[in-house]
């Protein structure tokens, strides 16, 4: 609940679309509400008395209502979804910067999926939670209540019957709405595993085929599917009675307002007229209550949506640029003093103690088997996450305090995971570079031996990606995440496994392009082949989180034992002939 | 239940996961859809039968009750008989005591029908799916599939379990009603009636503008949510380069246009409920306007009027109901044609009437001029031709997009040879059943899958019988016991779906255990090593060796290594074998592949 409390100051800006809105559905109910009465007054007073001027004019009053009325719940509509819109659409906003900042570490722990789950369902439930509240919340409530009041001023001899039929019918409908929460989170359970099946059956589907498993997936399926057609069939019928359930206990109230009513009309203490309005309030108070409760089930189930939404807003981002950045044009001399870092607190560090250091232009090579902190090695570097001991330096300053965004730009990365976007392939290659030029586009895409295969494309450049780039393979696309590194012109260059997919001759040309174009710049490359880094000033031979020998390829073939092994295993002929 | 300002079409209560609710399609051929889903209701025949039963007793009942409202207030109350009243009113009580238990009575039975025919539609839809030739996987998206299966399948369902019932209640109702009015007093029947063609346009009117406006909404909800999917699942990318507040930008201006098409599509939206109930109480009102009137004049009596304003409410209600329903089922129309669509697909090719079915398979492949298109015209193998003996390795080269994949993939029958034939021990590969080939001929893939369920289910995928034994055995030898052995449960941790708790080398070596399990007779191995570093490689490698030793096998590799030892290397260009031989041969021949090894013998 208290995140709600967090939530309404989004609502601030839009309060008096939400005060507005419930006061005319008010409005709509209060029309609504008296109607049974005036028609109570036309049997009793106006047939009665035969008085027809009397008649039209409750007629018209009746119709006037109905307009009022109208006017009401039309108003009503529109505030309330002007306030719903507008708080959703601003949650979203803030939601959505308040994830583009976030750290590393911060996505990993609420991971992008559920990201994008509080981006999209979440807030689509409490966009919708918020207009029920408005529209309907007041109108149960207060239909509920104007009902029972109406009857107490208009037909207070059948009074007593409201007094049993409420709390019976209360109890029915809480009852079955605590029960049908249940039952349909049971439903949902299944729902997902049967939904789970079918996704890996077609993600999975070669595989399969493959190993002729077609009878094995369809019983697996079968239990699922028969489980799921039996909790729905228990949920629906179960929740199925109250309905009629309540339907029944209102007419009972009918028969018993007939019954008391033909002995009260007869002592005279009764008017037919008011039998007839009882009647019709029955009705409001059972609609009350059931709409009550519907929106109360609503309710429920957005605040663990509001609550997932609040943890996001609230996360605190660890990683930030100082008050006071060093005002300083990078260079790239890079310096690693005795860095160490855990994914998770407290669990075996994944960098242990880690030193060394690079001039600008010089070449540093890491290598080493896969999981020993390569990778994270490098991504310390654009602060993707700070160490827990031990200080990284860039020109001698510090990375806490440079500008992130100064720090970042001065850095081409070309991520082990190739990952693009479905946009053309200059649009991609300029997410390094807005300004980039047609000519600077191609000069990039051909230092990474990617326009072989762009100008065989039909559009070249122009190209549309698909999502995921899938209709590229593997190598094509670490081609062009070089491309998009290259084009920044960058004083640091950090190329993270990135060549794993591309063929030995391609390979020899990028470094060669790279060793022209980016003489001065600093190269870190991460690699598991020998041949990708055999030339770098330093290679640092990575252990289990330790920098296990360091030196030139020469030294090391003298010195470490790994690093002997590892060359041994690739020999000369380790190479890749084909893609 | 009745008239609500709720608002808003029926939004999907049970499934607030779905991301990308399309707007209403229309169906395309209406009449022979329903026939279908009527086809299989039928098999229900006597839930069907009752549950219509149930409807019409019902919807009879539910106009007795104030008919006698009426009877009650002017024959007994008004004449002050109190015994006679409560007599009637005893009656009133009976007639509704059966009303509500045959209203729940057809839910219960409907209940049943409709989720019998669900699991029926829906385990067909399975079974269809794993009969469908891979050709039919390439061509669709994944993700259409799976809204086919699941969103389309559960319009299906609220129609099935609700409307089915309400429509055919409600049309009784409106029926009943009016016939009741009607005999009640026609005059006032006629007012009542007056009021439906205002209900009809305003319906018409407001669908109209809002269906317009929620093509747009979901429009825009749909782009921005495919806008936040692909930036968040790509931030890393936005983070490393800075991006920012560029990608805020561009996220704002979705978000502003979502804002003014959500806003105009659920204002009109919600014009429904004031409006439907301004219509009634409209309705209501002229019935008794005009009924007070008569009654002065002496044409009706107070009971008829009772009884009239009962009806009215109860004339109005399955009206509303109606529009709302006709519109759930419009769009579960056009889900079950998207779900039959997929049925009427064409499965893979049946086996030949006696095809065989062999014990084992000695290994002798042979292709014969096959060509494959995937297209008319465009030919991705043309004209491959080579032979394989038993227990032979073989290796396959190529650039990119050569077809090598292609060619043992018509050997595995994931596709049919366009023209041509493909041999195993001397029969077309046609002869024998699809199963007994998939039997024996074993494949590592590319791009490994794996289930969720445990280490050990995954690997037990190879051979469904196997002990945990022969598994562990297994994963010995594809070297992927060595890193099993630390994870937290060992064989019996659980691997989330796709196995993305693993790294891509870790997975391979689980599929390679899973081959090895399987113990085929012909070994398929399309770069099952790629992802794997070089040193765990090695250790690999003499496993994969053992395991090839004595089995004809085919190997799509691009490190040199296991290319030269092969027995026979085909190299493949452009859907052409350009050249074969073992390694020494292809050398001395100086051809393409010469060219490439000395390339590479450059560095």
């Amino acid at each position: 609940m208290q995140a709600v409390g967090k939530l309404i100051n989004y609502l601030k800006p839009y309060k008096a679309f939400a005060i507005i809105a419930p006061l005319m559905m008010l409005f709509e109910v209060s029309m609504d509400l008296i109607q049974p009465t005036i028609l109570q007054m036309i049997i009793d007073n106006g047939i009665a008395e035969n008085d027809t001027p009397y008649i039209i004019r409750m007629f018209g009053t009746m119709i006037g209502a109905a307009v009022l009325g109208l006017i009401g719940g039309v108003g009503c509509s529109i505030y309330a979804s002007r306030a719903a819109v507008n708080f959703a659409t601003d949650v979203r906003h803030d939601l959505y910067k308040t994830i583009m900042y976030f750290s590393t570490s911060s996505k990993d722990e609420f991971t992008l999926g559920k990201l994008i789950t509080n981006l999209t369902s979440d807030i689509e439930m409490l966009q919708r939670a918020l207009t029920m509240l408005l529209k309907v919340f007041v109108r149960g409530p207060m239909m509920f209540i104007g009902a029972v009041v109406m009857v107490w001023f208009t037909a207070r001899e059948l009074f007593s019957i409201l007094l049993v039929v409420i709390p019976i019918l209360a109890f029915c409908v809480y009852f079955f709405t605590m029960l049908s929460g249940k039952l349909f989170h049971k439903v949902q359970k299944v729902v997902d595993q049967v939904n789970t099946k079918v996704q890996e059956n077609l993600a999975g589907i070669r595989v399969i085929k493959a190993y002729n498993r077609k009878q094995h997936q369809i019983d697996q399926f079968t239990d699922v599917n028969t489980q799921l057609m039996k909790r729905n069939i228990t949920a629906d019928q179960i929740v199925g009675i109250l309905a009629p359930l309540s339907m029944f206990v209102i007419n009972l109230g009918i028969v018993a307002a007939l019954w008391i009513g033909a002995i009260k009309v007869e002592g005279g203490t009764l008017e037919i007229g008011a039998i007839l309005a009882f009647t019709n309030y029955l009705m409001m108070v059972m609609n009350g209550l059931m709409s009550s409760s519907m929106v109360l089930v609503q309710l429920a189930r957005a605040i663990p949506s509001a609550e997932r939404i609040v943890t996001v807003l609230e996360e605190q981002t660890d990683i930030v640029s100082p008050k006071h950045a060093a005002e300083h044009s990078i260079r790239g001399d890079i310096t690693f003093e005795n860095v160490s870092f855990s994914y998770i607190k407290g669990a075996e560090p994944v960098l242990k103690h880690v030193s060394f250091s690079a001039k600008a232009g010089e070449t540093v090579g890491i290598i080493g088997m896969t999981g020993n902190g390569k990778s994270t090695l490098v991504k310390m570097i654009p602060r993707l996450f700070d160490p827990d001991e031990g200080v990284i330096k860039i020109d001698g300053i510090p990375l806490q305090q440079y500008d992130l965004q100064q720090l970042r730009e001065s850095i081409g990365f070309a991520p082990q995971k190739a990952t693009l976007f479905s946009k053309t392939i200059a649009e991609n290659i300029r997410y390094g570079d807005e300004d980039a030029t047609e000519k600077q586009i191609a000069e990039s895409l051909l230092a990474a031996c990617a326009m072989e295969f762009v100008e065989k494309l039909p559009a070249w450049t122009e190209h549309q990606l698909t999502q995921g780039a899938t209709n590229l393979s593997g190598g094509q696309k670490q081609r062009l995440a070089m491309a998009r590194a290259f084009v920044r012109k960058p004083p640091i260059l950090v190329l993270d496994d990135v060549t794993s997919a591309v063929d030995s001759i391609s390979e020899k040309k990028i470094q060669q392009a790279i060793k022209i174009q980016f003489a001065a710049s600093t190269k870190l490359v991460v690699s598991s082949k020998i041949s990708s880094i055999r030339d770098a000033d330093l290679i640092l031979v990575m252990d289990d989180g330790r920098i296990a020998a360091a030196g030139t390829h020469e030294q090391l073939l003298k010195t470490s034992s790994l690093y002997q092994e590892i060359a041994a295993t690739q020999a000369e002929k380790g190479g890749t002939l084909s893609e | 239940m009745s008239k609500s300002s709720t608002g808003g079409p029926p939004l999907p209560m049970r499934h607030p996961g779905g991301r990308f609710t399309g707007p209403v399609v229309k169906p395309k051929n209406q009449k022979e859809t329903l026939l279908r889903i009527w086809h299989y209701m039928r098999q229900q025949k006597l839930g069907m039968i009752s549950a219509v039963v149930f409807v019409i007793v019902s919807s009879l009942l539910s106009l007795v009750g104030p008919y006698l409202i009426g009877v009650i207030t002017d024959d007994y109350i008004l004449k002050l008989d109190v015994g006679g009243a409560i007599r009637m009113a005893v009656l009133l009580a009976i007639v509704y005591t059966i009303y509500s238990l045959l209203t729940w009575l057809q839910s219960f039975v409907m209940v049943r029908v409709a989720q019998k025919t669900i699991r029926k539609l829906r385990q067909e839809l399975f079974e269809k799916l794993q009969s469908l030739p891979l050709a039919f996987f390439d061509k669709r998206q994944q993700g259409d599939l799976m809204s086919r299966m699941t969103n389309d399948i559960d319009n299906l369902n609220a129609a099935l379990s609700q409307s089915v019932v309400q429509i055919m209640s409600s049309l009784l109702m409106i029926i009943g009603t009016a016939f009741a009015l009607f005999y009640l007093n026609w005059l006032l029947a006629l007012v009542t009636l007056t009021v439906i063609p205002l209900i009809v346009w305003a319906t018409k009117q407001i669908i109209k503008r809002s269906s317009v406006n929620f093509v747009a909404r979901q429009r825009d909800l749909g782009r921005l949510n495919g806008y936040i999917e692909e930036t968040i699942s790509n931030s890393a990318i936005t983070t490393l380069f800075g991006k920012e507040k560029q990608t805020l930008e561009e996220f704002t201006e979705s978000n502003e246009l979502l804002r003014s098409s959500a806003m105009r599509a659920d204002i009109i939206s919600g014009f429904m409920g004031p409006i439907n109930n301004f219509m009634n109480n409209l309705g209501m009102g002229l019935v008794i306007g005009v009924g007070a009137v008569m009654a002065v004049h002496g044409y009706v009596t107070i009971g008829v009027i009772a009884a009239v304003v009962t009806y009215t409410r109860q004339f109005f209600r399955p009206i509303n109901q109606l529009s709302n329903l006709l519109n759930t089922f419009q769009s579960a129309i056009a889900g079950s044609e998207r779900v039959f669509e997929i049925l009427d697909e064409k499965e893979e090719v049946a086996d030949q009437p006696g095809a065989k079915e062999k014990e084992r398979f000695r290994g002798d492949v042979e292709f014969e001029k096959v060509v494959f298109e995937y297209e008319k015209g465009k030919p991705i193998l043309k004209g491959i031709g080579f032979t394989a003996h038993a227990g032979e390795t073989v290796a396959i080269v190529g650039p990119t997009g050569s077809g090598k994949t292609t060619i043992i993939q018509l050997l595995t029958r994931f596709y049919e040879t366009t023209a041509g034939r493909i041999l195993l021990d001397g029969h077309p590969i046609t002869d024998y059943s699809m199963t007994n080939v998939r039997d024996h001929v074993g494949v590592v893939l590319q791009d490994t899958y794996l289930f969720s369920g445990t280490v050990r289910e995954n690997i037990r995928f190879g051979k469904l019988d196997a002990t945990d034994e022969e598994v562990e055995k297994a994963a010995k030898i594809a070297y992927a016991h060595n890193f099993i052995k630390y994870l937290p449960q060992q064989y019996d941790t659980m691997l989330s779906s796709g196995g993305m708790n693993l790294s891509q080398g870790q997975r391979q070596l689980i599929a390679i255990a899973r081959a090895i399990l399987e113990d085929p007779d012909i070994l398929i191995l399309d770069e099952a090593t790629s992802s794997v570093d070089t040193m765990t490689e090695v250790h690999i490698q003499k496993g994969l060796n053992n395991l090839m030793r004595g089995r004809t096998s085919f190997v799509i590799a691009h490190r040199l290594k296991t290319i030269e030892n092969a027995d026979a290397i085909l190299v493949v260009k452009d859907g052409e074998i350009l050249e074969s031989g073992n390694h020494d041969t292809l050398m001395k021949k100086g051809g393409f592949y010469a060219t490439l090894q000395n390339n590479l013998a450059l560095e």
